[in-house]
């Protein structure tokens, strides 16, 4: 069977037996080529896709998904889903759903010679290596993906997208004399032709070489400035207490925090599903709920969680179209764009610029929002660069750093982690640094 | 799942596109996820992972496919993709025309478990996790709990041009607790997640609402402990997922992964001494029942026992199919993937500290002023220059040789070459813990291990 005729299948059994569903399918494919040495050390063709059921019986709901599309597996994700619904304690419903159209998002982005795409992954490992410092190249590699996503329901909702990205990395050992840093980044675009192999592999240098022949930090307080792709790592943290669903289930320290200050007033933060060329736009949610702007902190005012047609109305709160699943999951929230918004007030002094956090798993707490992260960075001292800083530890709570947002700037940058993270680059006004 | 025929065909047409070496890896998993709060069954997903991944070789140029269209058709259309990719269809190679001779290797049965999932209806697994549930409402600081059932089962197939036939099913089973207390607006977490390659007997082996009570004591120590304090200090570290220190640290370094590229600072050191002598550290893919064991390997390959390091002596490093071609290692069973989206690499399996002869209240005793680190969180760390972190999850001071206030937020940082030469002594209790390990092949099941071990020195991340 095709997802198409599996789709079908699944609503026509599910109505047949009296349920009310939801069926979603995704397909993807995704080529990755990686170069090493001048050659392409691993070529990687693959395309899944699979479809995933949610089914509400007795007001209560279920989960089941497959990828094998044989009628024995559909009917086996079906009675799974149904007992697991029956078993279920809390209520749920899937909302009336409209007619949501075919939206294709990705164009002719990635229509390029297979040969280009080789080329663009050896000219960046080429491009790495060639540098006096650089001591090994991991990888230089293209990634693109292509996603086809669809969205069914008992209840009327029928839509479906194209999407997809394009995407540069590299990885490499950087050293001088004994001092060694290990850097890597990536770059992504919506088409291929926006790719810059050359830019990358200088940018991804210079950002691992700055790092080089550091000295340790003193422990102490400093004036803290976070560059783009760390603070893109901290709003990742912070996403999950902005999600509606996290504050249900008791993991959000910003229940019943709505309309108080939660950060400085520099800080104005936006999660936009329809800015365009945004990585993970998208013309409706998971529910298919049409997809808006929606403003989460203004100028330091927490103005409301991210929902789902579900926490929506646990929570007798607006539902912002943030509903996230994909087809092997349960109905979640997640953010899709989400930013910082730019000021340009910032201006650098004295203090350390952290370029980057290690371990953000481990090291932060999404639920206390307390974080320790090993980072990297470089000290400044009268507006300017003096010289790397390592072996230190930065340690304390995301809501008290974000009170604590001094300046923002007017670098806005992009991180693609589980969902878009953009910010410029921020001034804390000081922040605990565990070193020697 | 695919037929000897089906499978032969895939091979031998991969040896007429050119290449040197083909494998096929196909998967069909069962799993499950029950999620209990408040009391009542939240959520419940049931799933099917099905699919295939193609593998050839080119010299050490590798193509890898992969589908969920384990037909005939969709797999000859996955490799001539991919061949054409590779730019190599069209050319002949003799050995393509003899046929394979597959010596199939039946699996012992190492892991199997004792009660299967389908002994036991929904309803004894909703009863276990309302009782672990139970089990950590110990104080009405306890706010919220959460106990969720992870339910894994894996049948691979793997075979090879060079006649691997292998087939495996694996099953694992985790349960989950996370309490998250509270007291005013102070709100501080606990964790206990035990986990092992048997069915549910898992259950029996750690009765639920023990596991809920560990999870609730962790978060009522975080919630009455003081910020940690920041600098260079001696470290106690606890024994079972305190081994997560040497597996980030140590471990991700002696892959082939890493070594053969030249990535990590510990290539090229074979029969150099490059930890302390208290340290013997060993990498066993054979342990009965343990969260990463398997009787075979992803490359279909026997897994084994290895010792890594023995003594502070450099033995061996942990190596793949592909890391025995670039560096001529023999390879260790150490291929592993996160399932057929994956190309395997070098993979930890369980690997652990050996225990030493000193006894944990002696290591403690020798501390004037330093960190006991009972229980980690994660960790990460860059193999190209050693730097690791992660995160200690429940911690005390330790002062004039005793244990005293519990303290939280402290992150363990350093140099893992540097830090396993301040190993200066190693306890006896050694004890293994479940974790998810992710690198380049995706995330694998692995255990980490060790005693507990003093670190004469470890920049301790904390409050300054």
């Amino acid at each position: 069977m095709t997802l198409e005729e599996a789709k079908r299948y699944l609503l026509r059994r599910a109505k047949e037996l009296g349920l009310e569903a939801e069926v979603l399918f995704q397909e993807e494919r995704e080529l990755s080529l990686r170069a090493r040495q001048g050659t392409l050390e691993e070529i990687k063709e693959a395309r899944q896709g699979g479809i995933g059921l949610r089914v509400v019986v007795q007001g209560h709901v279920g989960y089941a998904y497959t990828e094998e599309l044989s009628p024995e597996a559909l009917e086996w994700a079906l009675s799974e889903a149904r007992d697991n619904a029956l078993l279920a304690g809390k209520e749920g419903f899937i909302p009336p759903g409209q007619a949501l159209g075919s939206h294709d998002l990705l164009g002719e982005g990635l229509s390029a010679p297979l040969e280009a795409k080789k080329q663009s992954a050896l000219e960046l490992e080429r491009a790495l290596r060639d540098d006096p410092r650089t001591r090994s190249v991991l990888m230089g590699g293209y990634m693109e993906k292509e996603v086809r996503m669809a969205l069914s329901s008992t209840l009327g909702a029928e839509g479906a997208l194209r999407t997809g990205l394009a995407g540069l990395g590299g990885s490499l050992v950087m050293g001088d004399g004994p001092s060694l840093k290990q850097g890597w980044d990536f770059k992504l675009a919506k088409e291929f032709h926006a790719l810059d192999p050359g830019r990358t592999a200088l940018e991804i240098r210079e950002k691992t070489a700055r790092l080089l022949n550091a000295k340790p930090l003193p422990t102490g307080r400093y004036r803290a400035y976070l560059e783009p792709k760390a603070m893109a790592e901290l709003l990742l943290v912070l996403s999950r207490s902005l999600s509606a669903k996290s504050a249900l289930e008791g993991k959000s320290r910003l229940l019943n925090r709505l309309g108080e200050r939660i950060a400085s007033e520099w800080v104005t933060l936006v999660d936009d599903p329809t800015l365009e060329k945004g990585f993970l736009s998208r013309p409706f949610d998971a529910e298919g709920t049409p997809a808006r702007r929606t403003v989460v902190v203004e100028k330091g005012v927490f103005k409301t969680f991210l929902h789902n047609a579900e926490t929506a109305r646990a929570l007798g709160q607006e539902n912002t179209g943030h509903a996230f699943r994909t087809y092997r999951g349960i109905l979640d929230v997640a953010p899709t764009n989400l930013y910082l918004e730019p000021v340009g007030n910032l201006r650098l002094e004295k203090g350390v610029l952290i370029t980057e956090f290690m371990g953000l798993h481990a090291g932060a707490n999404p639920v206390s929002l307390d974080f320790s992260l090993q980072a990297l960075g470089l000290w400044v001292e009268e507006g300017e660069v003096r010289h790397a800083v390592e072996n230190f530890a930065v340690a304390g709570n995301l809501l008290e750093l974000l009170q604590g947002v001094e300046a923002v700037g007017d670098d806005l940058d992009w991180t693609l982690l589980d969902a878009a993270y953009g910010s410029p680059t921020v001034a804390v006004a000081e922040l605990s640094f565990a070193g020697a | 799942m695919l037929s000897p025929d089906l499978v032969e065909t895939l091979l031998r047409q991969a040896l007429n596109g050119g290449a040197d070496f083909a494998e096929i890896y196909a998967e069909r998993s069962r799993r499950r996820r029950v999620i209990v709060r408040s009391g009542r069954l939240e959520e419940a997903i049931s799933g099917l992972d099905y699919g295939a991944g193609l593998r050839l070789f080119f010299g050490t140029e590798v193509v890898y496919a992969y589908t969920n269209q384990l037909t005939r058709e969709g797999l000859l259309e996955a490799l001539e993709t991919l061949l054409r990719a590779k730019g190599a269809l069209g050319q002949v190679d003799e050995r393509g025309a003899g046929g394979l001779d597959f010596r199939k290797a039946l699996p012992k049965g190492l892991h199997t478990p004792r009660t299967p999932y389908e002994e036991k209806d929904k309803r004894y697994r909703l009863e276990r996790l309302l009782e672990a549930e139970a089990g950590a409402r110990i104080a009405p600081e306890i706010r919220q709990v959460e106990a969720s059932l992870q339910e894994w089962e894996q049948e691979v197939l793997i075979a090879n041009t060079e006649g691997t036939w292998a087939e495996e099913k694996r099953v694992r089973t985790r349960l989950f607790v996370l309490a998250v207390a509270q007291d005013g607006t102070e709100v501080q977490t606990g964790y206990a997640a035990p986990g092992k390659s048997v069915g549910l007997e898992l259950f029996d082996l750690f009765p639920p609402k023990e596991v809920g009570a560990k999870a609730a004591r962790q978060a009522l120590t975080n919630l009455r402990a003081k910020p940690a304090p920041a600098g260079t200090m001696p470290v106690v570290v606890g024994n079972a997922f305190g081994g997560v220190i040497f597996h980030e640290a140590l471990g991700h370094l002696l892959e082939t992964t890493s070594v053969a590229k030249k990535a990590s600072v510990l290539a090229d050191r074979l029969g150099e001494e490059v930890a302390s002598p208290a340290v013997t550290y060993i990498d066993d893919g054979t342990l009965p029942h343990a969260w990463g064991s398997t009787e075979v390997d992803d490359e279909g390959r026997p897994t084994e026992r290895t010792v890594l390091i023995e003594r502070g002596i450099l033995k061996s490093y942990m190596v793949d199919r592909l890391g025995h071609l670039l560096t001529g290692y023999p390879m260790t069973g150490s291929g592993r993937r996160q399932d057929y989206t994956f190309a395997p690499t070098s993979r930890m399996r369980n690997t652990f500290i050996a225990p030493g002869d000193k006894e944990v209240e002696d290591l403690i005793a020798s501390v004037e002023f330093g960190l006991y680190a009972k229980e980690l969180g994660g960790g990460q760390v860059k193999p190209g220059s050693g730097e690791y972190n992660f995160a200690v999850q429940e911690g005390y001071i330790i002062r004039h040789g005793r244990l005293e206030e519990p303290v939280r937020g402290a992150m363990l940082v350093g140099k893992g070459p540097e830090t396993i030469r301040k190993v200066v002594a190693v306890a006896k209790d050694w004890e293994n813990a479940p974790g998810m390990c992710g690198s380049l092949s995706g995330m694998v099941p692995v255990e980490v291990g060790q005693p507990h071990v003093l670190v004469s020195e470890i920049v301790v991340g904390g409050r300054a």
